[in-house]
């Protein structure tokens, strides 16, 4: 579904990838793991379209994503649900969710994907009218997700769900987004500093560190290998 | 120096260009726009060294104008006193008013300063309402009309309004050239980095908005005289005239001393022409006319004329050789390769803490860096690294906890004090000054020491040799490599003379090639006698480079030793890959 071929990546002259190759397959659940400054964050914003790319290629079912701005890729189907979650702050819990159904063949089934999203997340479904700027951090995570969802995406892109929340709403995330993967048969890229956590859930991992790709395999191969560590911590 | 006659000439250019039109032109009219060319060319000048030089745009600056304009003919009105003495006293009002403007108001920063600037000028107005000075008309005095300004000969208004021209050009030209000036650019360029390199920036900021607010005294002073002849608070604190230094300065270029006069040769006189041409047809489109071409030429050159011709004719120039420079040169290192960091602390952190809004980036970190040591500090994500160097270089005072440095309190210093004091820091993201070269660059950091510039200029080279860009000393940041970048900024912080020397991810974006180039660079730091604290990522790197690390995790001091110790430490593992990861491996 998705085949990343030598991609390079540079903001104001540092390289921040640099001859990256990967692939996810559809269905797939493929996790990217690597210490801060790997180029993790990049490498979703260079698939939605949100960090320009400068070399090497990105296809999206055949298709190079190229020069297409990020809202015609989120028309094709991929959903970036951003490090650090960015909900609009000053708009409610369900104006983020119906900004989600922004995409045309999500804006006809909006109810029907409010009331899936709202099942998946109960939580949200008490705080609807409540501005989503005044959610706990677990709270917006799952608003975040929720946002992503709304737009029915073949492809979900999730950027360090986990990040700065506590371990116990962090085991509930992880959770959830193994339901929706159950449930939905969607294809799913997740960038994680929590490396077993994230490389439990997925079919597939790879190992970014200082922009490539050092390691790849399957996630008991990974799960295994004590060169993951060397990534981290360099011994 | 060359480049330095060039300057004067230039000067004397534009006044022998004045005095020939000036006996060149007939018409009483011609003489009136001529007059006012000069004279928004003095004004835009006076303008441009706060906002352009300095970046602080300040929408206004007819606060000083209309001070000029008030006080001479308020001291003739009341004192009978002649306006060439009444405009040294509107200096001196002039220049009070600026520090106590400045005083507040540079605590703003960027648009908010500009906006904050609007407020002044509306106070004078009503303070002039309120006085009773709505409108004061200049008494004629007919049997001493120069000692009074009242000449008959138009030509006397040309001469004069060219000489206080020329004056302007002469003050810019002088602060363009010395410490200030660069120190000025600096600061509009980056003013983080400027301070990290040892400039007070908020007293730079206060000189040059007392030495931009006599010029602007003076112009009020003799359009007065030369124009309006009545004052009114509109007239002279009003917004047009702000609105006219502004067009002259952004059409003609900013931050130079041939923009406020190519601009005011242009829109000067082009909007008489439309007023007395198409606005004598169809009354009121002169203005459609004249805002029209403003938007052309901020289309097509939005940095103003000047720039934008200088930009056409030295394009070519300017490039072409990036491609030619292939490796570093390799810094030289000074003595042996091994130098042992000596017991005696440098740097002493005791007990730091520093909250956000809740988030508790630092509690409590304590450690020492001992005399040519070379400390590496890692921690994964949200450790609270960048916090801690912002701390460490006076950004940011720590809540609770003390910075001591060279066994003196340190704690909450501004940063152009801890530069001074000998602590440097290079940035995560490389913070040039854009539009300086890498020799000005360097010199802003050498500036910390000596004032005048050929010695500044000489250190800064000498600096940029030590690094291996001695080559590129006149090239502008812009055509780059990273690399070339970081060693730039390096070689900036050697020429603050730097005991401490604070490295925000030096290797971050390097090629492997980069990478020991640049790993060269910071030991012959510290066989320089330096100490050096590192903030990085690539912990490959630290491994080799380190005599210590200091593990931060959640803003706390996890573990201390050195590289192999840590790298062992399961505390550092779990930081870095969790808990259950740790429990994975516990058996290998």
């Amino acid at each position: 579904m998705l085949a990343i071929e030598r991609l390079g990546v540079s903001y104001e002259g540092l390289h921040a990838l640099a001859d990256v190759s990967l692939e996810v397959a559809e269905g797939e659940f493929v996790t990217i793991v690597g210490p801060n400054g790997a180029g993790k964050t990049t490498l979703l914003k260079a698939i939605s379209g949100t960090a320009p790319s400068d070399a090497g290629r990105i296809a999206y079912k055949g298709q190079d994503l190229g020069l297409l701005q990020p809202s015609a890729r989120a028309a094709l189907g991929i959903a970036h649900v951003p490090e650090g979650r960015r909900v609009f702050p000053s708009l409610t819990v369900m104006e983020n969710l119906e900004l989600g159904s922004y995409r045309r063949t999500a804006r006809a089934a909006r109810s029907q994907g409010l009331e899936e999203v709202l099942a998946l997340f109960p939580v949200l479904r008490q705080r609807q009218r409540q501005l989503a700027g005044s959610l706990s951090g677990g709270e917006q995570q799952m608003l975040a997700l929720g946002r992503g969802l709304m737009a029915r995406p073949d492809l979900l892109l999730l950027d360090e769900p986990s990040q700065g929340l506590g371990p116990r709403i962090v085991e509930q995330i992880f959770e959830t987004i193994d339901r929706i993967r159950r449930e939905r048969r969607l294809t799913i890229l997740l960038v994680e500093q929590r490396v077993v956590e994230a490389l439990e859930l997925c079919d597939r991992g790879y190992v970014l560190e200082t922009g490539r790709v050092v390691l790849a395999g399957g996630r008991e191969a990974l799960l295994a290998d004590p060169r993951v560590q060397r990534a981290y911590l360099g011994a | 120096m060359p480049s330095r006659a060039r300057g004067w000439l230039a000067v004397a250019a534009v006044v022998a260009v004045g005095v020939a039109l000036t006996f060149g032109v007939q018409e009483r009219y011609h003489h009136r726009v001529l007059t006012l060319v000069f004279l928004w060319a003095a004004m835009g000048l006076s303008w441009n060294i706060i906002s352009g030089y300095a970046g602080q745009i300040s929408f206004g600056h007819q606060v000083f104008f209309g001070i000029g304009a008030y006080v001479t003919v308020l001291l003739i009105v009341k004192a009978g006193l002649t306006p060439w003495i009444g405009m040294i006293v509107a200096i001196g009002v002039a220049v009070l008013a600026a520090v106590l403007i400045g005083m507040p108001t540079f605590r703003l920063a960027g648009i908010y300063f500009g906006l904050a600037t609007l407020a002044y000028p509306l106070i004078f107005r009503i303070v002039m309402d309120w006085l009773g000075f709505q409108e004061v008309a200049i008494p004629m005095k007919r049997e001493q009309p120069g000692w009074f300004m009242q000449f008959s000969d138009p030509r006397s208004f040309d001469l004069l309004a060219l000489a206080v021209l020329a004056a302007t050009l002469m003050l810019s030209r002088a602060i363009e050239t010395s410490r200030l000036g660069y120190r000025l650019r600096a600061i509009r360029e980056n003013e983080q980095a400027a301070e990290a390199m040892g400039v007070d920036s908020f007293r730079c900021k206060m000189i040059a908005y007392m030495l931009s607010a006599a010029p602007a005294a003076v112009v009020g002073a003799v359009y007065v005289h030369a124009i309006l002849f009545i004052v009114t608070p509109e007239a002279v604190f009003g917004l047009l005239v702000v609105s006219q230094t502004l067009v002259v300065c952004l059409v003609g270029g900013t931050g130079t001393l041939w923009g406020p006069v190519i601009g005011a040769a242009l829109m000067v006189p082009a909007s008489e022409i439309l007023d007395t041409t198409v606005g004598d047809r169809l009354p009121g489109i002169q203005g459609v006319v004249y805002g029209g071409a403003l938007i052309l030429i901020m289309l097509y050159a939005p940095e103003g004329l000047y720039w934008r011709a200088r930009q056409l004719l030295l394009g070519r120039a300017g490039r072409g050789t990036d491609a030619a420079r292939s490796a570093v040169v390799a810094p030289a290192q000074h003595g042996a390769a091994a130098v042992a960091p000596m017991d005696r602390a440098l740097l002493e952190v005791r007990g730091v803490s520093k909250a956000f809004s809740g988030l508790q980036a630092l509690s409590d970190v304590s450690f020492d860096a001992r005399e040519r040591e070379i400390l590496g500090v890692i921690g994964p994500n949200g450790a609270g690294k960048t916090t801690l160097f912002n701390v460490l270089n006076g950004f940011l005072a720590p809540d609770v906890g003390q910075v001591r440095f060279l066994g003196h309190d340190a704690t909450g210093q501004r940063p152009s004090a801890l530069c001074r004091l000998g602590v440097g820091r290079t940035f995560q993201v490389p913070r040039t000054f854009p539009h300086l070269t890498l020799s000005e660059n360097v010199m802003i950091g050498a500036f910390v020491h000596v004032r005048p510039v050929p010695d500044a200029r000489r250190l800064a080279h000498a600096a940029l040799g030590r690094v291996g860009l001695a080559d590129r000393a006149d090239a502008l940041p812009s055509g780059l490599t990273t690399l070339d970048l970081r060693l730039m900024e390096l070689a900036r912080c050697l020429a603050t003379e730097p005991r401490l020397v604070l490295l925000d991810e030096p290797l971050a974006g390097l090629s492997g090639d980069g990478v020991a180039v640049m790993i060269g660079a910071i030991r012959s730091v510290r066989s320089l006698g330096a100490t050096v604290v590192i903030i990085e990522h690539t912990m490959q790197a630290l491994l080799s480079l380190a005599d210590r690390l200091i593990v931060l995790d959640q803003g706390r001091r996890l573990a201390d030793g050195t590289p192999t110790q840590v790298t062992q430490d399961p505390a550092v593992i779990e930081a870095y890959l969790g808990k259950r990861w740790l429990a994975r491996m516990g058996g290998r």
